[in-house]
């Protein structure tokens, strides 16, 4: 897996160009076309931003991170592929999370008259920011690579109980946020027309955004893992079975950017299939991320 | 329209730094793997040329 396959590049790519694409375009339509709110006026656009990056943060990042986590401590679908999934899920995640915060604020700043209030719905999302960062700093904690899986697997469930907490705190409590407006309890939206063709396409882009981002990191974290475990080993010696490299690999081979300079050389390098592990149910989503 | 316009400037241009130096680590970290691979054959490569030229 030292060299991404091209199938892999390739989606990579395309899916990078749609949501820049559909990302301009929500932006357009957003700031544009679609015409103010009869009670919120021109602060409906944010509308179309707010919940889009919500839902790619709670349910779709966050949401993978766990079932992810839960593919990992599951028995037979165990393999560290599930590991480096949830980790590029919650770094991406995290972000999004962030951008959920912040936008939120600036549409309550003319809305309510706060930046911030500690109402159910907002203090459950920071929430949620605070214990993903937690993953993050457990994730930095030098472990072997399977105890570090076991144990960050166990905080992203931990930390996804906050997610329904979230969904649900606008139902469950007395809040000042607002109710859904798409995936409301009757599942009847109250926005309609041109309006709910720009958030839905919103929604459709940051979700683009979102993969992209995901293969990106993934990429990373698999690289990351390379240089610090034995699969570099694995992978010149399966190029020496090639008859590329004869003899068997100096145990001084550079394993961290420390001994890295000036000259790089991008040396032709075969795709090395690792980490296969058990996890058969994995083989589709690995091979395009590989 | 003031926080209209600041709301999707933050969140975009955030989301654009987070996109450009996830594109600088993996360009850094393809470039590390590939150097150390090349480091691994040139020490073959000389080992080999030890090798042909005897003692």
């Amino acid at each position: 897996m030292i060299r991404q396959s091209a199938k892999a590049m390739w989606t990579t790519r395309i899916i990078g160009i749609a949501a820049l694409v559909s990302v301009a375009f929500t932006v357009w339509l957003a700031l544009w076309v679609t015409p103010p709110d009869v009670v919120q006026g021109n602060l409906v656009r944010l509308v179309y931003l707010h919940p889009a990056v919500a839902w790619v943060a709670l349910y779709l990042a966050f949401g993978l991170a766990a079932v992810a986590s839960l593919l990992y401590l599951w028995p037979r679908t165990r393999s560290l592929f599930w590991d480096r999934l949830a980790a590029a899920a919650v770094e991406v995640g995290v972000v999004f999370n962030v951008c959920t915060l912040i936008s939120g604020s600036i549409w309550g700043r003319p809305t309510w008259g706060v930046y911030w209030t500690w109402d159910a719905r907002l203090t459950s999302t920071a929430l949620l920011l605070i214990l993903f960062l937690g993953y993050m700093a457990l994730r930095r904690v030098p472990a072997d690579p399977e105890v570090r899986a076991k144990r960050c697997a166990f905080a992203a469930l931990f930390a996804a109980v906050d997610v329904p907490i979230v969904h649900f705190s606008v139902l469950w409590w007395k809040t000042l946020h607002q109710g859904a407006t798409v995936l409301n309890p009757d599942l009847s939206p109250q926005i309609h027309g041109s309006m709910a063709w720009t958030l839905l396409l919103g929604f459709v882009a940051l979700t683009l955004v979102f993969f992209w981002m995901l293969l990106v990191r993934y990429r990373i974290g698999s690289l990351q893992d390379q240089l610090g475990t034995g699969e570099l080993d694995t992978a010149i010696r399966q190029r020496q079975a090639e008859g590329v490299v004869s003899h068997p690999v100096s145990s001084e081979t550079p394993r961290t950017p420390v001994s890295v300079a000036s000259s790089v050389v991008h040396a032709p390098v075969e795709p090395v299939a690792t980490g296969a592990g058990k996890a058969s149910v994995a083989a589709p989503i690995r091979e395009v991320l590989r | 329209m003031n926080y209209v316009i600041a709301g999707y400037s933050i969140v975009l241009g955030l989301l654009f730094l987070y996109a450009v130096q996830l594109i600088w680590r993996r360009r850094r970290l393809n470039r590390l793997v590939a150097l150390a691979l090349s480091e691994a054959d040139a020490a073959d490569a000389a080992a080999n040329q030890r090798a042909e030229d005897g003692p």
